[in-house]
């Protein structure tokens, strides 16, 4: 490539940047200090952590926001793990139209997946009405693409018809051996697809609000209500989400790249 | 001067000294091989010529006119790449085309030679399949069409066979020498295997760290290797000191090493008789392994000097490990390095 | 060879005995994926003021006749158009540079993606209200330097949102391209050269050909992404701008009275846009692929 291309390359990724990071960084900076009204901002304080860590109403949020994305996630890779095993191994057949279903909630996303569930299960008095237990479902839904490309692809790299045979040979029942050599083997992928699930169940406003009761908030909605008081209070509890939501993709991107560097290694054997 | 003309070329990436004070000639019409490990410089040396790399230091001549800083695709070259360079959305046809669409040429003519050059390379039946159809090999000779069909003065060929498997190879360095004959093209090949060297070239230059180790004609090469670097390179020398060789043969062989190859030395029960400028020794056999029509032993000598040498596998072996023998050699075919 | 037979029958047995473990999956997908897609296509042809109807256009029809649901669909493609447009180019542009470049720059730019792909929602539009709100920190500087064009912008207003929407985009879609654009060997640009082609000939006859299937289905997602979009409108503008997604959530959630059966009505319109958007995406592909085929 020419060096003119280079110089315009690294103007481009530095704007490019630059504007992402502005908002960020920003609102960061607004979150320490007291006073930001010219361009240098005075007073550095950390009052509005302070505030937020002593409110119960944040806690809560945040143990809420914990539970309503590890129940669904976990429910999510059960259900995908028993599924492909049978379909890949015994049904192969089926194997298109569970692909189809799984990738249905990529089109119609959080709003109309919230609000078709409240059609159905909203008016009736059944467990299923629970807004818990509408909420649990509608989040299984959402997550169910990530968490099956993140199972198929591992099973894909693995070759597990032929890991299953040889356990097989070994005397164990494929049911057994599915989940004492094929799941260790995919864990990584599994990890990495529940990683991308909590961060897109964390991000959740719209399919919380429509279908949770005004007593579960999660930090989504602990954040909206906190900036309608003060935006110095929401600007702490934004900052919390935002170092929450980098760590997870810290996770992510270090999981993938061990994973990437293991492939290496192992294909220069 | 030379149709090509390489002046005090220098290349330096970084802090790597690739091409160090490079003097390289190419006359018309000739295949010339560079020649040499990975790394030596041999590629980075065509890419200076197709003008992909700039040269850090130094001048190039093609035709006469100096083309140092000409941008590549004034140079009128032509190039095969290793593996993957044809465009992968366009057909064989699209292409083979591709370079004379860029000149405007006329429909009818563009079609007349692409057709023309298929046939020559042999995959006219191919000609509207896209490359992801194709095996590596046909993939490669339609990359050498699209390459020739605008009559570069040069053809360069960085490795073009290095990815394809063993037998085809074979056939495709026959090819390639015969279309390169055909058309009379100037071409300058690259390539780490000497096998591929010796079938091709009328030239070859064999490369060691940025430098021109040797050149010279393929039978050269072979048989006169210049250094102990071209010695260990080609074929398959026997490299010992020249002390320990001179002790063993009783003869006075000058320079730090010797180079024998193994087809020379010859292996008998009896004594053979002893003539001017035969060097005769007697050792034991340790070793041998078949190579199909040769075998090669080891032999270890007197001293701690030990031979491989070539018999030519008739129908049984004359000696296992640990016969005495006899190993003989014309002291001429002996080089001192 | 009977016991062999017996074998096999047991084996069959067992086999659909299998099927036992692919029911918690059809449980979940039947129960909050497909009953609840199909009561709202079957709701939206139901009247919200009269229960007793059940196959009526009336929903549709007010849809498409009331200036405030045409204003939103409007507005729902008009800013998911613009936001996908404008967030490919600069993802395109963003990708060729992380193509063309290596070292520091590059790490930098891509960890800044990765870092701002999850920032979307509430977080983003407040972010937003932080820096150029009515009393935000870049308008507050731009006050005093007076410089105009800053001054005059109002986050308020669908020119605010789409701002936004095009900073969502810009992160995923350039992460999506990013791996398309490594597919491009540096040999097909070095052969255009040599063939006689400039940079323009190679990304014209050989880059964006190569690069379109990739960049259509990109497209797709954006446009997913930013028609579905609810929290970064909600949190800016709450109920008072019209927009899909806003519209269908007030007509069942909301302090006016609601009107699910519209919304549901709503909500098919919401996805028939969406699948016209994956048929033409499929039918591209197929156009822009058939090199690929083996």
């Amino acid at each position: 490539m020419r060096k003119g291309s280079k110089v315009s390359s690294n103007i481009i990724m530095t704007l490019v940047t630059v504007w992402l990071l502005i908002p960020l960084l920003a609102t960061i900076i607004y979150s320490l200090f007291e006073d930001w009204t010219g361009i240098i901002p005075h007073g550095f304080t950390l009052a509005n952590y302070q505030k937020i860590f002593t409110d119960t109403a944040f806690l809560t949020s945040m143990y809420q926001t914990l539970l309503v994305c590890v129940i669904p996630i976990v429910i999510t890779i059960l259900v995908v793990l028993l599924g492909l095993f049978v379909v890949t191994v015994y049904f192969p057949k089926l194997e298109k139209y569970m692909q189809i279903l799984c990738m249905i909630p990529y089109t119609i996303q959080g709003v109309i997946l919230s609000v078709s569930i409240l059609i159905l299960y909203a008016k009736g008095d059944t467990v299923l009405s629970g807004r818990m237990t509408m909420l649990i479902g509608a989040y299984c839904i959402i997550i169910l693409p990530h968490i099956y490309n993140g199972i198929r692809n591992g099973m894909r790299a693995i070759n597990m018809n032929m890991l299953l045979e040889a356990a097989e040979m070994l005397g164990e029942s494929k049911l057994k051996a599915f989940f004492k050599v094929i799941v260790p083997n995919i864990l990584t992928g599994i990890t990495v697809s529940s990683l991308l699930a909590v961060g897109l169940l964390f991000g959740d406003y719209v399919i919380i609000r429509n279908l949770s009761s005004s007593n579960v908030n999660n930090m989504q909605k602990f954040l909206y209500q906190a900036m309608k008081r003060s935006s110095a209070e929401a600007s702490a509890v934004f900052v919390v989400i935002m170092l929450i939501t980098f760590a997870i993709t810290a996770i992510v991107l270090t999981l993938q790249s061990r994973s990437t560097l293991e492939k290496i290694r192992n294909g220069g054997k | 001067m030379a149709y090509i003309h390489f002046e005090k070329i220098n290349k330096i990436f970084g802090t790597n000294h690739v091409l160090k004070d490079i003097d390289l000639d190419v006359e018309k019409g000739q295949l010339v091989t560079l020649l040499g490990p990975s790394g030596c410089g041999k590629s980075t040396l065509l890419r200076c010529l197709a003008g992909l790399e700039q040269v850090t230091d130094g001048h190039i001549y093609l035709d006469g006119q100096e083309i140092t800083d000409v941008v590549p695709r004034r140079r009128g070259i032509g190039m095969v790449f290793q593996q993957y360079s044809l465009f992968p959305n366009m057909n064989v046809r699209d292409n083979v085309a591709y370079g004379l669409k860029l000149k405007k040429l006329p429909k009818a003519e563009i079609n007349q030679k692409v057709e023309q050059m298929l046939d020559i390379v042999g995959l006219s039946e191919k000609i509207s399949q896209y490359p992801a159809q194709l095996s590596g090999g046909q993939q490669q000779r339609v990359a050498l069409a699209r390459a020739m069909v605008t009559a570069p003065k040069v053809l360069l060929l960085d490795e073009p066979l290095s990815a394809i498997d063993a037998l085809l190879r074979k056939n495709l360095q026959i090819e390639i020498r015969r279309i390169q004959q055909q058309l009379g093209i100037t071409t300058i090949f690259v390539t780490h295997d000497q096998d591929e060297a010796m079938v091709m070239s009328d030239m070859i230059h064999l490369f060691h760290e940025g430098k021109i180790e040797q050149s010279g004609t393929p039978e050269q090469i072979y048989t006169r290797p210049a250094t102990k670097f071209a010695a260990t390179f080609i074929g398959n020398y026997n490299l010992p000191t020249a002390a320990d060789f001179n002790r063993a043969f009783h003869t006075d062989i000058p320079g730090q090493d010797v180079a024998v190859r193994p087809e020379i030395v010859t292996l008998t029960k009896q004594a053979p008789k002893a003539e001017d400028g035969l060097l005769v020794a007697e050792g034991t056999i340790t070793s041998h392994i078949s190579h199909g029509n040769l075998i090669r032993f080891a032999v270890e000598f007197e001293g701690g000097l030990t031979l491989n040498a070539d018999v030519v596998y008739e129908n049984k072996l004359d000696f296992g490990e640990g016969d005495r023998v006899f190993a003989a050699m014309k002291k001429d075919l002996v080089i001192g390095l | 060879m009977e016991h062999k037979k017996v074998k096999l029958m047991t084996s069959r047995n067992t086999r659909y005995y299998y099927l036992l473990a692919l029911l918690p999956f059809v449980f979940l997908v039947v129960m909050y994926e497909l009953l609840p897609l199909i009561m709202l296509v079957i709701d939206s042809f139901g009247l919200d003021k009269k229960p007793e109807v059940r196959f009526s256009l009336e929903n549709y029809q007010k849809i498409f006749s009331t200036l405030s649901y045409q204003r939103a669909i409007e507005n729902s493609l008009k800013i998911t158009l613009i936001s996908t447009v404008v967030g490919i180019v600069i993802a395109f542009l963003g990708a060729r540079a992380a193509y063309t470049s290596r070292g520091k720059f590059r790490s930098v730019f891509l960890t800044v993606l990765n870092m701002t792909s999850n920032f979307a929602g509430v977080p983003l539009a407040f972010a937003y209200m932080i820096i150029l709100g009515n009393a935000g920190v870049i308008k507050q500087i731009a006050n005093m330097y007076g410089i105009g064009f800053i001054q005059n912008f109002d986050l308020y207003t669908s020119n605010g949102l789409t701002m936004m929407y095009i900073y969502f985009q810009i992160p995923l879609s350039t992460l999506l391209l990013i791996p398309a654009f490594n597919g491009i060997r540096q040999e097909w640009n070095e052969a255009n050269m040599l063939l006689g082609g400039t940079n323009t000939h190679f990304w014209m006859h050989v880059g964006i050909p190569v690069l379109l299937p990739s960049l259509f289905s990109t497209l797709s997602v954006l446009f997913a992404n930013a028609l579905c979009a609810y929290a970064t409108a909600y949190a800016l503008l709450m109920n008072n701008f019209s927009l899909l997604p806003v519209n269908i959530s007030a007509s069942f959630v909301g302090d006016i009275k609601t009107k699910p059966k519209l919304g549901a009505a709503l909500s098919v319109v919401m996805m028939l846009i969406m699948c016209v958007v994956i048929l033409i995406n499929n039918f591209i592909t197929k156009k822009t692929t058939k090199w690929e085929s083996r």
